[in-house]
């Protein structure tokens, strides 16, 4: 039905997880403020008070006393608000408590020239401050006396702090249109000229009306009694001016007022210049964006078909795409930026711009347009609450809304509507907020309601809209009798429906709105996003689409900054990014108690910066998601061959397939860095695997022999205890002897670029006699030999390498499949919290299911041609059974030697707990992928049903 | 007037500035314009075509071409029977973009959806601008795929009629009307309206073709 549906539809198959939860965070207490009183970032609450405030004008009400003495006895000509007082680090804040529009005000500390301590008849303190525009505030507190005192101490030490700031005050004042007005017709300076504005003031304004002059007398009326720019108090005289329409020559700076901007502006004197020279000549996606959209905005205004348009657009464009990179430069913000400059300068456009992407319409612009997004959902329910009979007519007839209603969010309906109007919209929006838009575009299907109810498309829909709005200055009862009525226009119509009859769309009920449907909407747009990335990667070989969509939420998910969503931050990994990334998902790249090792942590890094390095094709020091799955690709071929060759090209310079004798040692340093998980016994590879089972296998055999069981009868013990001690010692030998025969064998096959010296090169791997700890001290030795001697250059090319790793079973089965195997692409985020894949885990499994296990031993026995086929031999006991388990492993004698106990066993207890359910499973059915075992694959198919 | 009216949903897609809408201009009402409004969301145009034993009329949906707008395509091209993918011939990028929509179109839109592919701006060519987009490239992407093709100039008019009539022949009337017959209000198809208009509504917000069994 709706386009979100349908979204929702084709994302359905695709389970994202939740990281969005930001988005969703309450607003602290002062970003609620700052945002209702549209306040630059830095301000927060320093305090706040119950107060009753009155506005005394200077002057102009108190002729009667001749001006000599205006002192708190003008009292008696101005009202009383209360309300709350709330002080932030450079402004007073006032909010009535009645219905906030009757008096509030936001005016800068700068402004202030006196506080006294007013004479006050109650028992209350009373402040008096006067500000630059000669109008007093008359603050009378209401509270416990300690209270009020320590606001008015904070008071005067923020008046302090801001003194250096009064420098700034009167240059700022002079970019004003309203002090313009007040020192030409009240300081009567003949040679006031009105301060640099927007391209109206020499291009004229679209559809300048004729009362211009008595609208901007009410205003200048207004800024004598209530103040001005950063001194303005809103009373409900403002709002009222504003609804009929703000006067072009004023219309910027109650735009600011409204905004904010103005006091993002003040607060930021240089920002505007000092982004965009420090940016010059810089190149970017968005500059080149914007520049295809210079000619392209407004052009039917004068000023956009030459430079002088075009230039402000440009600048206040790309200022903008270098102060927040992220969204960069979205159609339609050219639009906007047009509109703002016709009223405003460049710099006054640009905070304004801020303060509207910021503020109101946050996300319209970003690079996924999820504001755009959510906002459409939140019109559709809005239309479903409020106008029934449409949405009714909607849903029936499959029509989508937003397609409709889209652009003139986006565009802030200046793409909708002729520009006059769509200023007058404007007015409205900064005044009241987003609801404003929601408020309009429903007047817009209220309006239409009965010509919209007879169609049945979207396409109709937009062509009968179209024609409405190019009909706006039309009167709406053309055909009315009463004159008074007949004058009315489309127009004024669409602002009373829209204002009245869904005056109940609050900003709040807006955000509320918002808060409901986040969800929905950034799910959507990751689905999205990722089928298409998924989509757009380029061609691999040996990942299936299931993979690559884990290796997707994988990337990302380390990515902490990017919010998919959002469209924000980079979408790239860096290297600490990559190490976090892959060992989210490769046994060897995991956090193990190695990791205190320094020598191990410098393989690893040594290591990794290699495949970063290969991986990252453009050499931009960051991989791309195409990178990583090419890279993972490779490194995931079922063939040997290709594995070992993908490794060994980690040590050769690109287009050179040999390596010296310090790449042979790095190789080796890195195959200890690699397996160092199986080493320290915290995985089992197959190798070990298989003896186990030819273990169990044999002491069931050999149990059962004399009694002659049927296969079918056989079962498992339960609760057997295995000398797990024993496999690791086992394991951590043999890939010990690995990594010393592997560099024993390398120098030795290794070609000679000189003649070869005899260096001594002890079989370590013979040397049963040592400890591990010896051994490994000879490994040192034997390679620093190799390596440091000058004499020997040696060369190994791929080959000779695969024919080295292909002498050792340990190794072989390595690149064959250990290492493909703790490359865990199958599994999903979420199941990637750590857990390890250790040699109790793996008994658990083994004996928990049985089947593997089972089948082993059927085939011992159908090997062995049973030849008794007894009736029916009773079910192996299990508690003598347990006995016999652990009985195989005694005769056995291994000396634990303290390394292989300190430093390479790191098995965790409390991993027995966790698994035994799914994670395990997936595991033992990767082991059962082997090549090499073919024979027993009839056994395997039967464990994974 | 006699001759049936069967109305087809068009979208155009493509990279920003290929000159879709001034395609859609130039078919529409012959015009050109150097410095067309970007598309904010999408415009709709109609227009009609004779075909001789009936008429088409194109229900036109231009959408944006930035990139960020890309997520709002598939409201646009939900339905979509015909889907004309744009390229400038002079930016060898538009043409990788033409690429993933037209992938993109394959995956989600109506399997049935006619599309062609359109290298535009091929007056630039004729101006001196150097040819970045070889022919064969884009034959060779329109016959693995299979799409029509056309290289356009909007400016002047070039092929763009064509392109229209292309689609209009390729779409049968015949299937329009079958399912015009059998297609009603709860699955999707098509239906013909009072005025004989084909209606592309579907029921539910299907993305199949699932009403066509051609």
């Amino acid at each position: 039905m709706s386009f979100f549906d349908t979204l929702r539809q084709k994302a359905a198959s695709v389970k994202f997880l939740e990281r969005l939860t930001d988005s969703s965070e309450p607003l602290s207490r002062d970003q609620k403020f700052r945002l209702l009183h549209k306040l630059p970032q830095e301000e927060y609450i320093v305090d706040d008070t119950n107060a009753d405030i009155s506005v005394i004008q200077p002057g102009r009400r108190v002729r009667n006393t001749n001006g000599s003495s205006e002192g708190p006895n003008a009292n008696n000509a101005t009202y009383v608000y209360s309300g709350r007082l709330y002080l932030t680090p450079h402004y007073l804040v006032f909010k009535d408590s009645f219905d906030t529009t009757s008096c509030s005000f936001t005016i800068s500390l700068s402004t202030v020239r006196k506080v006294e301590r007013a004479a006050s008849s109650s028992y209350a303190t009373s402040l008096s401050l006067t500000l630059h525009c000669q109008t007093r505030i008359a603050i009378q507190f209401i509270g416990l006396r300690n209270r009020t005192e320590l606001f008015c101490q904070q008071l005067k030490k923020a008046l302090l702090e801001n003194v250096p700031n009064t420098k700034r005050l009167l240059p700022f004042l002079d970019t004003c249109y309203s002090e313009y007005l007040i020192s030409k017709n009240v300081l009567n300076k003949s040679d006031a000229r009105p301060p640099p504005s927007g391209l109206g003031q020499k291009y004229k304004y679209p559809g300048e009306l004729s009362k211009e002059k008595p609208k901007l007398k009410l205003w200048f009326d207004y800024f004598q009694d209530q103040g001005r720019n950063l001194t303005l108090v809103k009373k409900s005289l403002f709002y009222k001016l504003i609804r009929v329409g703000i006067p072009n020559r004023l219309r910027g700076e109650i735009w600011e007022v409204c905004s904010g901007s103005m006091y993002s502006r003040f607060a930021n004197p240089e920002e505007y210049r000092t982004l965009l020279e420090s940016n010059a000549g810089k190149e970017s996606r968005a500059i080149e964006e914007i520049e295809k959209d210079l000619n392209r905005s407004l052009p039917e205004y004068a000023a956009y078909q030459d430079e002088t348009g075009i230039s402000r657009l440009r600048n206040v464009l790309t200022a903008y795409s270098w102060k927040n990179p992220d969204v960069g430069y979205c159609q339609a913000m050219n639009i906007l930026v047009a509109g703002l400059l016709i009223f405003m300068t460049e710099e006054q456009a640009f905070w304004c711009l801020v303060s509207i992407c910021d503020n109101y319409v946050p996300g319209y612009y970003s690079r996924t347009m999820y504001g755009t997004l959510l906002d459409q959902k939140v019109f559709e329910s809005f239309v479903e609450q409020k106008m029934p009979v449409m949405w009714d007519h909607i849903v029936e007839h499959d029509i989508q809304l937003s397609v409709v209603s889209l652009p003139w969010f986006l565009s802030l309906f200046f793409t909708a509507m002729p520009l006059p109007f769509a200023f007058r919209i404007m007015d409205l929006f900064l005044l009241n907020g987003p609801n404003a838009l929601f408020q309009v575009a429903l007047g817009v299907l209220k309006v239409n309601g009965e010509e919209l109810l007879e169609v049945d498309d979207d396409g109709m829909f937009i062509a009968i809209l179209k024609s409405y709005f190019h009909t706006l200055e039309q009167s709406a009862h053309p055909d009315s009798t009463d004159p008074r009525i007949k004058q009315i226009t489309k127009f004024q119509e669409l602002l009373v429906v829209s204002f009245k009859e869904f005056s109940s769309i609050s900003v709040q009920m807006v955000e509320q709105q918002r808060a409901r449907f986040s969800k929905d909407i950034q799910h959507n747009i990751e689905s999205f996003a990722k089928r298409t990335q998924l989509r757009n990667l380029p061609q691999v070989r040996n990942l299936t689409q299931d993979q690559l969509s884990n290796i997707y939420d994988l990337f990302y998910h380390c990515i902490e900054s990017h919010k998919i969503s959002m469209g924000t931050g980079s979408s790239c990994l860096d290297f600490e990014a990559f190490i976090q990334f892959l060992s989210s998902f490769c046994d060897w790249c995991k956090p193990g108690t190695s990791d205190h090792i320094p020598r191990f942590r410098k393989q690893k890094r040594d290591f990794l910066k290699r495949v970063f390095l290969q991986w990252d094709r453009a050499s931009a020091g960051e991989l791309t998601l195409s990178d990583v799955a090419i890279g993972l690709d490779r490194l995931l071929s079922p063939d040997i061959m290709s594995t070992m060759n993908s490794f060994f090209a980690f040590f050769t310079e690109p287009g050179v397939d040999e390596t010296s004798g310090e790449g042979i040692l790095q190789i080796s340093e890195a195959l200890l860095f690699l397996t160092d998980a199986w080493k320290s016994g915290r995985i089992v590879d197959q190798l070990t695997k298989q003896s186990i089972i030819d273990d169990i296998a044999d002491t069931i055999i050999e149990e059962n022999s004399s009694q002659g069981i049927a296969i079918s009868d056989l079962e498992l013990p339960t609760g057997v205890t295995i000398d797990e001690e024993k496999y690791k010692q086992e394991q951590a030998e043999r890939y010990l002897r690995a990594a010393s025969s592997f560099l024993q064998r390398s120098f030795e096959y290794a070609r000679a670029s000189e003649s070869k010296e005899e260096i001594d090169l002890l079989d370590l791997s013979d040397d049963e006699g040592h400890t591990s700890e010896h051994k490994k001290k000879k490994w040192e030795s034997l390679k620093a030999n190799a390596a440091l001697n000058p004499e020997k250059r040696s060369v190994m090319n791929v080959a000779t390498f695969r024919m080295i790793i292909l002498a050792d079973e340990t190794y072989e089965t390595f690149f064959a499949q250990t290492l493909r195997n703790s490359i865990h692409v199958d599994e999903k985020v979420a199941n990637l919290d750590g857990r390890e894949n250790g040699l109790r885990n793996m008994f658990d499994g083994l004996l928990a299911d049985g089947k593997r296990v089972a089948s082993q031993v059927r085939r011992r026995v159908d090997s062995v041609a049973t030849r008794t086929s007894a009736s029916s031999g009773s079910a192996l006991e299990t508690s003598e059974n347990q006995d016999e388990i652990d009985d195989f492993s005694t005769g056995h004698t291994y000396e634990h030697d303290d390394l292989l106990k300190n430093d390479l066993i790191s098995m965790d207890d409390d991993d027995k707990e966790q698994d035994q359910s799914e994670p395990q499973r997936k595991k033992l059915e990767n082991f059962s992928f082997t090549e090499h075992l073919d024979a027993r694959d009839d056994s395997f198919v039967e464990f994974e049903a | 007037m006699n001759s049936p009216v069967t109305s087809i949903k068009l979208v155009l897609l493509g990279e920003a500035a290929v000159g879709k809408s001034s395609i859609v201009l130039r078919f529409v009402s012959n015009d050109f314009s150097e410095n067309k409004e970007p598309t904010i969301g999408a415009a709709f145009l109609t227009q009609r075509v004779n075909m001789g034993d009936h008429t088409i009329k194109f229900e036109i949906w231009d959408t944006a071409g930035q990139e960020r707008f890309a997520s709002l395509a598939p409201m646009y091209y939900r339905n979509a029977q015909a889907a004309l993918v744009v390229y400038d011939v002079t930016k060898p990028q538009s043409f990788i973009k033409a690429r993933h929509w037209v992938k993109e179109l394959h995956e989600q839109a109506s399997k049935d959806i006619v599309i062609a592919l359109v290298g535009n701006k091929l007056d630039m060519i004729e101006a001196g601008a150097e040819r970045k987009v070889a022919r064969e490239e884009a034959e060779n992407l329109a016959q693995e795929e299979n799409l029509l093709f056309f290289e356009t100039s909007a400016k002047t008019g070039d092929n763009v009629n064509e392109v229209f009539l292309g689609i209009g022949q390729k779409i049968p009337l015949k299937t329009a009307q079958n399912q015009a017959q059998n297609g009603g209000r709860g699955s999707s198809g098509l239906r013909v309206n009072d005025d004989s208009r084909v209606d592309l509504r579907s029921g539910n917000q299907s993305t199949s073709a699932g009403g066509c069994n051609c």
